[in-house]
């Protein structure tokens, strides 16, 4: 049964009523009108001081009794069959307790189509290929693993294993890859079935426009590195395995385990109490959740493996490559014609090169035709990484939206506005509006002739953000009062250092009129059987907390209908405030903690589940970033002075962490944008920088000023009206940028990363690179 | 290669673009804390006819006030031991190679990197790790500083950031901003929290701006 309930949507101070079907027993939402106390306040992380002091553990920091060290010996070769595994010597070095060797073709068969195989088309079982053999398809792909007592000697270990291998012909350049006669990663071929969308006509469109431009962008292959390598500790019980994992999603990997293992979920436990960063790469088992569990079993021992540096680096994920073509038409006023990208890139053995999602949502175009193909060539498969294809798309599709602007002699800020999509907040007009604002957009200047030498030049530049994952069921929580006045709130999910943790506990306070830090929070552990989707695509937040809400709604209900007698007034009449029960004349009070220990059993507890998202309701979350840049002329460095970010994520549960998780989707692209590449080998097929020298993060010394603005925009989709904020910050920053760069040097940028070697070729001082 | 013709994502790289391309941009990663505060160079082992290794030696460790004994190869890093054998995991390993802060430990006072550093050379050191900072009750001022400004997200790069930060601190009680900034040059943090190090760093020297929590 639903019921029908008038609400208010909107920003603050510019809602507006709306009607919404709401499921039976949803506690009144918390509409642009609702006046909360905790909700939207910075709060400070609860688990801050176990961050501070070293004494958060991780799956890194694990130390079980007897454990062992695991390690894995992974193939040099990009391409190759594996002839035979020798691997006496490594079991007879003391310290080795077992050594467990890849042979078989199918050896992680198992793992196919789960979220984060990494092997999607592994598909030689039985091929025509002859003897089965296992097949290679990239530098650092798994051939053997071993346990020992120390990791020293399990590192010693891998060097006595003998392997023989046929190396095959290799491909691991995304044009080489798509000529006809190149070495095949799949029998299939290397090129996957392209995708094609299309929306009214483009011919038609560009035939309408007054203005075209075109021009081909290009992004490099880009790694997650989140600072906690993947890895796992196992420890078997009997049939009942445990694990430690450093994964943002432990029900995931729970369930893969069970399948590979043949066990039902409920004998697998996955915990994770703390992770050191994700970023999309951490879903499912994996190849190293399974070994880990595979090396405890065999060894009769716990296992701890956890991956080096380099290992993260070649086989753990990573956001493709593109190489996009774009044309965009539009009328002599700015309103656009028609988009017309044709795209490919390589994720390596995998797929996940498209790019197309901002071209199709973030403006508004009649005309809108999209082409896109994976590529596959010998190197590491990959994964999503924040806000998978959106931060490619979002550089070619702003950059030509600038360039437009110019050739029409339009500001590139009202071409957007002139185009934008209508939504039910018009916030991104507000976000357009208070991040220009905090940038200083009036003193963008069209791009003057190219600098004389030595010149350093400032230029603004901009982009807009959305992404549109509302989250939903399944998901669940309990909420629990004890005797003793313990507060505890339960959901099964992970934090990956959003927030989430301490995000429960604001939204249990809230509700039961307590300070956050009151609320107990569990989480990271399956055994609490309290489901949550995976933390990815910005959907915890907002799959999660309506469960939460639900549940310590739930256990106030009962709360109150305990003190209400002692208080001598109904529940309805009851409300709690700042730790106490107060009649709602206000006349009588009873402390929070008295009134659970006047309860006639241990504890209370209410359980609630996730309801499906209100029909009509919800919609993308949006964003826009401007960026100022200062770059020398002379040695075409970039320096990024200031980003102004501002974002929505409907209602906002904590501004501190939302700030910060802006701020870190900002860092993360600048970093993109300048700095960060994948380099393969062509001739060895392996990569060059599988490292944090080589690979280069942005560090202090790179850091801009940055301004992150969250936009209170009331959405009702949940009981809480909280959207997703993960993903939307780390889409526009590198077409800011890019833009700005363009902008201060009147050349158009059109390859990530902007590094000076680049500049200096777009200027003309160098041969293009 | 001209405009508009379809280009490579990386096939036009050559070695030397490759190189290139890398040896510029951040030039301070693997610079700051090294070049803030150079690595106390150990003196060499005392040559009293005794060889060490290859096998396992007992190793007398100073750590947070505390001797303690374990046995180690020689070629085991300072970092490992007080990780896998003291069971200080507050201390992170994230590069294992000097690149990144994570493992910085003090070293009679002044930050290393514990990854690059065997156990043998810290004997006869004071050697204080993340878990030492704190005082007996309570926090020290400037893990405070972080919880309020919330100068972490995931928090596994913290602990070298607190401990860069305290031996900036406690040379140069109130740092500017550029002096906060090439101290913890050599750090990384993938979350991206540097702007909120920053002003707690700042804060507990006095000149940060007030916190909002
Ligand atoms: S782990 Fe020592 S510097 Fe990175
Ligand atoms: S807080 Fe996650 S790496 Fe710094």
């Amino acid at each position: 049964m639903a019921s029908r309930r008038t609400i208010k949507i909107g920003l603050d101070g510019g809602s507006r009523d709306v009607e919404v079907q709401v499921p039976e027993g949803e506690p009144p939402i918390w509409d642009a009108a609702a006046r909360l106390r905790v909700v939207g306040q910075p709060v400070r992380r609860l688990d801050g001081a176990a961050k501070v002091t070293g004494t958060a553990r991780y799956t890194y920091d694990i130390s079980l009794p007897g454990m062992l060290y695991g390690k894995i010996l992974r193939s040099p070769h990009p391409h190759a069959r594996i002839l035979s595994i020798d691997a006496t010597r490594a079991s007879k070095l003391a310290g080795v307790k077992t050594v467990i060797v890849f042979d078989r073709p199918d050896y992680f068969g198992k793992l196919e189509n789960s979220e984060d195989s990494g092997h999607p088309m592994e598909s030689d079982a039985g091929g025509s290929e002859g003897p089965k053999k296992r097949r290679i398809r990239f530098a650092g792909e798994e051939v053997a693993a071993v346990a020992a007592t120390t990791p020293e000697i399990a590192e010693d270990a891998l060097e006595l294993i003998d392997v023989r291998y046929e190396p095959l012909p290799h491909v691991v350049d995304l044009e080489e890859a798509r000529r006809p006669g190149a070495p095949k990663v799949y029998p299939q071929g290397n090129l996957a079935p392209p995708s094609v969308g299309e929306q009214g006509n483009v011919e038609t469109g560009f035939k309408a426009a007054d203005a075209v431009v075109e021009g081909t962008y290009t992004t490099p292959v880009a790694l997650h590195n989140a600072l906690e390598t993947h890895g796992a500790v196992a420890r078997w019980d009997g049939g009942k395995l445990t694990v430690w994992a450093s994964t943002q999603g432990v029900f995931g990997f729970r369930d893969d385990l069970a399948k590979f293992f043949n066990l039902p979920a409920a004998s697998v436990r996955v915990q994770s109490d703390f992770l050191g960063g994700g970023f999309g790469a951490k879903f499912g088992a994996g190849v190293v959740g399974v070994v880990a569990a595979l090396l405890a079993k065999k060894a009769q021992a716990p296992v701890k493996l956890m991956l080096d540096r380099q290992e993260e680096n070649l086989a753990t994920g990573n956001r493709p490559s593109s190489v996009q073509w774009i044309r965009i038409g539009a009328k002599r006023d700015g309103t656009l014609t028609a988009i017309h990208l044709k795209s490919h890139g390589t994720g390596g053995i995998a797929g996940g090169a498209g790019v197309s999602g901002p071209v199709r949502m973030f403006y508004s175009c009649p005309n809108v035709r999209t082409e896109e193909q994976d590529v596959f060539t010998n190197a590491g498969f990959a994964m999503p990484f924040r806000a998978p294809g959106f931060p490619q798309g979002s550089f070619a599709l702003e950059s030509a939206l600038d360039e437009l602007s110019d050739r029409l002699g339009l500001d590139p800020l009202d071409l957007r506005k002139k185009n934008y999509v209508e939504q039910k907040g018009k916030v991104l007009m507000q976000e357009y509006d208070q991040a220009a604002k905090a940038i200083g957009w009036s003193r963008r200047r069209p791009p003057s002739a190219v600098p004389a030498n030595g010149e350093i030049r400032r230029g603004l530049g901009m982009g807009t953000a959305a992404w549109g994952m509302y989250g939903g069921p399944p998901a669940d929580a309990t909420v629990r009062i004890s005797s003793d006045g313990k507060v505890e709130c339960v959901c099964g999910t992970q934090d990956i250092g959003t927030g989430t943790r301490t995000a429960m506990a604001i939204v249990t306070a809230e509700v039961l009129g307590l300070k956050p830090d009151q609320v107990h929070v569990v989480l990271g552990d399956t055994a609490t059987g309290m489901y949550s989707p995976a933390s990815g695509g910005s959907v915890t937040l907002t799959s999660i907390l309506p469960a939460v809400r639900s549940a310590a709604e739930g256990a106030r209900r009962k709360l109150l209908e305990a003190a209400a007698p002692g208080l001598g007034a109904q529940p309805e009449d009851l409300d709690l405030k700042d730790g106490r029960i107060v009649t709602s004349s206000g006349g009588r009070s009873v402390g929070f903690a008295q009134a659970a220990a006047r309860l006639k059993s241990a504890v209370i507890s209410a359980q609630a589940s996730r309801v499906d998202n209100y029909k009509g309701m919800g919609g993308e979350s949006w964003g826009a970033q401007f960026a100022e840049v200062e770059v020398d002329t002379a040695t075409g460095q970039v320096r990024v002075l200031k980003i102004a970010a501002a974002h929505d994520a409907g209602r906002t549960i904590n501004r501190l962490t939302a700030e910060s998780q802006i701020n870190g989707g900002v860092i993360m692209a600048l970093s993109y944008a300048l700095l960060e590449q994948r380099v393969m080998d062509g001739p060895t097929g392996i990569v060059m920088n599988p490292n944090l020298e080589d690979y280069k993060i942005a560090g202090p010394m790179e850091m801009p000023e940055i301004v992150p603005i969250m936009v209170d925009a009331s959405d009702v989709a949940n009981n809480i009206g909280v959207k997703g904020l993960g993903e939307p910050p780390i889409v526009p920053t590198a077409a800011a940028i890019a833009n700005a760069v363009s902008n201060a040097i009147g050349v158009r940028v059109r390859d990530l990363p902007i590094s000076p070697d680049r500049v200096l070729a777009l200027l003309g001082k160098v041969k293009e690179v | 290669m001209a405009r508009g013709k379809r280009k490579t994502a990386s096939s036009a790289l050559t070695r030397r673009a490759f190189l290139k391309g890398v040896g510029i941009g951040s030039g301070a990663i693997g610079a700051g804390l090294l070049a803030a505060e150079p690595p106390h160079r150990p003196a060499p082992a005392k040559a009293a006819g005794a060889t060490l290794g290859p096998g396992p030696v007992a190793l007398g460790l100073k750590v947070n006030g505390q001797t303690q004994t374990v046995r180690v190869e020689p070629r085991v890093t300072l970092l490992d031991v007080l990780r896998d054998r003291l069971d200080l995991t507050g201390t992170k390993k994230i590069c294992d190679r000097g690149e990144c802060g994570g493992c910085a430990v003090l070293l009679d006072g002044r930050p290393v990197y514990s990854c690059m550093m065997l156990a043998l050379d810290a004997r006869g050191r004071s050697i204080t790790t993340i878990e030492g900072i704190a005082p007996k009750s309570g926090l020290h001022p400037l893990q405070q500083a972080f919880i309020d400004r919330d100068a972490l997200q995931c928090g596994f790069c913290t602990p070298g950031f607190v401990i860069a930060s305290k031996a900036l601190l406690d040379r140069n009680p109130r740092p500017d901003l550029d002096q906060v900034r090439e101290t913890l040059g050599g750090h990384i943090c993938r979350c991206g929290t540097y702007p909120r190090i920053f002003e707690a760093v700042l804060s507990v020297g006095g000149r940060g701006r007030p916190a909002d929590t």
